[in-house]
């Protein structure tokens, strides 16, 4: 069917579109789908027999999808181990909706808090220590593949942990808590993740067992509850009451470097040394090959010929020489050509022809014979042949050999002296690489042992402030890898709300922000907002970090507070310094 | 033929500063957050969104049923929505665009061709023709007879006066290659006028 064409058809009024507006049916139908489709995952769910169980919550949008697994006694799920950043199931949780995002995002990648790596034999178990004086006990055979069979032999275990907060801004690890539609935001009294693999494959926790983390925690009060997060249903799921065990004090942890392997880079130092050693190999190539072409491109010395004595009866030839193409037989001017005794075809006879042409090229030994070639019409004869020299001109050419032999003599000496000095300018340079390489790798031990030194110190550092406050030991019980955390739910901050624009160092430039990070300095808890608004207690003391670009930007509790009491929504940040490698630094930047 | 030419007035709507385009950004983020947030960009394009739908139609009542569904959608997938330094409103049309060619896949009979007078004789000017009574009829059969492609095009660029940034936006091309199409679809046209003038 043809389309129609319709001219100059009437608009319609905006009174008529108007009408045709409505927001709230929108917004209704929105939630209707949403929950909906809430409905049919969770029957998805049952379906597949999985260990989930959905709960709708009204018609406000939120879906918790609740994980019964973590803590108890059932047979092991990958779900906990290694999907953790791969996991994007849809959930309509307003904090958990970011489909394209993974649901532990680090903002920064260097920041990110390391693992530790411990071995441990699975048939043995054993207890480690973790630099933080925290103890990993794993009982004997607390192990099992995915098909649920006991694992032997060593285990590798990673495992870190999370004290503050710029701990858990570095970690990305997502700290909103979703309890029944009732968002919050979790303060943490300490929080661990930890792994195990064999041979780069996943293990997981033998059902009939459980792995114990005596956590030092800094936090001793006693509102924490344990929870384990759920990256499928992307929340937290309470587990218990925390089982803490107060007023223990540590000693700083003596862990060197040796007993763990910790995931620490070079130092920028070294990384450069490294970078100088690995050119000079080239450099020491690159000399070789200037130093052989100079060789080369020395003048060459030709050696001249000694004339010699014309035999008396061997059978001779009288030749014209272009002594430009044989200049070694100037010395033979007006030589005559003897046929030498090893020419088996030569016979007195081809002396009687008149050949129609002779030609002289380079005999069998250089510079000593020559192939004399004779050719008449189709007969081609070959002779090899040594230029000789009779009476006087012998007598005159050995003279002229003689000077020439002197000159020849200085020449070689001369080439030698330069070869010489060639080569002792080039193994003066090979040795000056070699002096370079040794200062470098040199170097680059002492600021490997440096650098080394340094991380243990700063690590004692950081655990020294936590050693010496009073601490508490948190227990963690963990039947399946991941992420455990010793938590109490807390509400967002209220009493002031806020649009701030952030202002580069005061400048006209501002960024946007992608995710706006609170950080509350009363409790180790950081709010997160991805609106435009943020909203805070007045009397209570915040910095704030906020990721624009893939770049984190800063602004001190002080310059904060100020702008928040003057209700200033200009707010100037800082980007994050470039020598801000860890989360340690992030801490001490954010004036925690 | 004159394709940059500024002579026809290009619809202002789809121009952002920066501080509109961060606004706006900042209104898509918190929608993301809450659906309720989404109010300011449902109440700045729903009658664009409508007039381009109801462009390609006749029947209004499906029009508005078409347009109610484009912003479900896209309030569904805001999630997914990524700026990328142009107006929100370029998404909303491509999921316009999807949506209308669904529902004449599924009912060819719904799609009409809707232009003005004034419309043709841009097309005679593009083509460097003088607008004659003639080329009335001429103009409404090769339009309509184009195919589904082509005609989108003409429809953007003369019937909506859209700038080719956004045409390109709104089709998924390059502007380069919006140009060179139209460029084509335009020597066929001029072909076809020449030859009746004649």
């Amino acid at each position: 069917m043809a389309t129609k064409f319709n001219l100059n058809r009437q608009p319609v009024p905006d009174e008529e579109i108007n009408s045709h507006k409505d927001f709230g049916e929108l917004v209704n139908k929105f939630k209707k789908q949403s929950i909906e489709k809430a409905r049919s995952d969770a029957s998805f769910l049952k379906n597949k027999k999985a260990t989930y169980s959905a709960i709708i919550a009204g018609v406000a949008v939120v879906c918790t999808v609740t994980y019964f697994s973590v803590f108890k006694k059932e047979p092991p799920k990958e779900t906990n181990n290694d999907k953790i950043i791969t996991s994007q199931k849809n959930n309509t949780s307003t904090q958990n909706t970011k489909l394209n995002k993974a649901f532990i995002e680090p903002p920064i990648s260097k920041l990110n808090v390391p693992y530790t790596s411990y071995k441990v034999k699975a048939e043995q178990g054993g207890t480690l220590k973790h630099k933080s004086n925290s103890k990993i006990i794993i009982p004997k055979k607390a192990f099992v593949n995915k098909q649920g069979q006991d694992i032997i032999g060593d285990v590798e275990i990673k495992y870190r942990e999370f004290h503050n907060q710029a701990d858990i801004i570095a970690s990305g690890i997502p700290m909103t808590y979703d309890s029944a539609g009732v968002q919050s935001t979790l303060e943490s009294a300490g929080m661990i993740d930890i792994r195990g693999y064999q041979n780069g494959e996943p293990v997981y926790i033998n059902p009939k067992k459980q792995i114990t983390v005596e956590f030092q925690s800094e936090h001793t009060a006693d509102r924490y509850n344990m929870y384990v997060l759920d990256t499928v249903a992307k929340n937290w799921v309470y587990v218990s009451r925390d089982n803490s065990l107060k007023g223990q004090k540590h000693e700083p942890s003596k862990t060197s470097a040796a007993d763990a392997t910790n995931e620490k880079a070079e130092s920028p130092k070294t990384i450069e040394l490294q970078k100088q050693l690995e050119a000079i190999p080239p450099k020491i190539e690159a000399e070789k090959i200037v130093y052989t072409k100079k060789v080369n491109q020395l003048p060459k010395v030709v050696t001249p010929t000694k004339p010699t004595k014309a035999t008396a009866g061997r059978p001779q030839f009288e030749l014209d020489v272009n002594y430009k193409e044989f200049p070694e037989l100037e010395a033979f001017k007006n030589a005559i050509f003897e046929v030498g005794a090893e020419n088996q075809n030569y016979n007195s006879k081809l002396a009687d022809i008149t050949w129609s042409s002779a030609e002289v090229s380079e005999g069998p030994i250089k510079g000593k014979n020559y192939l004399l070639t004779l050719k008449l019409r189709e007969r081609v004869e070959k002779l090899i042949v040594y230029p000789a020299l009779t009476g006087a001109d012998y007598d005159k050419a050995l003279k002229s050999y003689e000077s020439k032999f002197n000159d020849y003599k200085t020449a070689v000496a001369k080439r030698e002296a330069d070869e010489k000095r060639l080569k002792e300018e080039f193994e003066a340079k090979q040795a000056a690489f070699v002096t370079e390489q040794k200062r470098l790798t040199d170097e680059m031990i002492k600021e490997r042992i440096r650098w080394q030194k340094e991380q243990e110190d700063e690590l004692n550092r950081k655990f020294q402030s936590i050693t010496s406050q009073e601490k508490v030991t948190r227990i963690f019980n963990v039947t399946n890898f991941g992420i455990c955390n010793s938590d109490c739910p807390t509400s967002m901050p209220q009493g002031e709300k806020m649009n701030p624009i952030f202002v580069i160092n005061n400048s006209d430039s501002f960024i946007r922000s992608e995710k706006t990070y609170l950080v509350c300095h009363s409790k180790n808890v950081v709010y997160n907002f991805y609106t435009p608004s943020i909203s805070y207690d007045p009397k209570d003391t915040y910095s704030l970090c906020v990721l624009s670009n893939g770049k984190l930007y800063l602004c001190d509790k002080t310059q904060l507070g100020t702008c928040f009491a003057n209700k200033q929504n200009k707010i100037p940040v800082k980007e994050l310094s470039v020598d801000v490698n860890d989360s340690y630094e992030l801490k001490k930047a954010l004036g925690i | 033929m004159l394709l940059d030419a500024v002579h026809m007035e290009f619809s202002p709507r789809y121009h952002h500063t920066a501080d509109m385009l961060l606004d706006e950004q900042l209104i898509i983020e918190a929608a993301k957050q809450n659906p309720e947030h989404f109010g300011p960009l449902y109440d700045k394009y729903y009658k664009q969104i409508f007039g381009y739908v109801y462009q390609r139609m006749d029947d209004k009542d499906t029009a508005f049923d078409l347009t109610a569904q484009v912003f479900l959608k896209a309030l569904t997938n805001i999630e997914k929505y990524e700026y990328k330094g142009v107006p929100f409103a370029s998404w909303l049309y491509r999921i316009a665009h999807s949506e209308v060619m669904q529902l004449f896949r599924n009912n060819s009979k719904l799609r009409t061709v809707n232009a003005d007078i004034s419309d043709l004789r841009n097309i005679c000017e593009e083509v460097e023709e003088e607008y004659m009574e003639q080329y009335k009829g001429i103009l409404m059969t090769v339009i309509k007879d184009l195919p589904e492609d082509d005609l989108q095009l003409i429809e953007l660029r003369f019937f909506e006066k859209r700038a080719f940034k956004e045409i390109a936006e709104i089709l998924n091309l390059t502007e380069t290659n919006a140009k060179v199409k139209l460029y084509r679809i335009l020597e066929r046209v001029k072909k076809t006028l020449t030859k009746t003038s004649k």
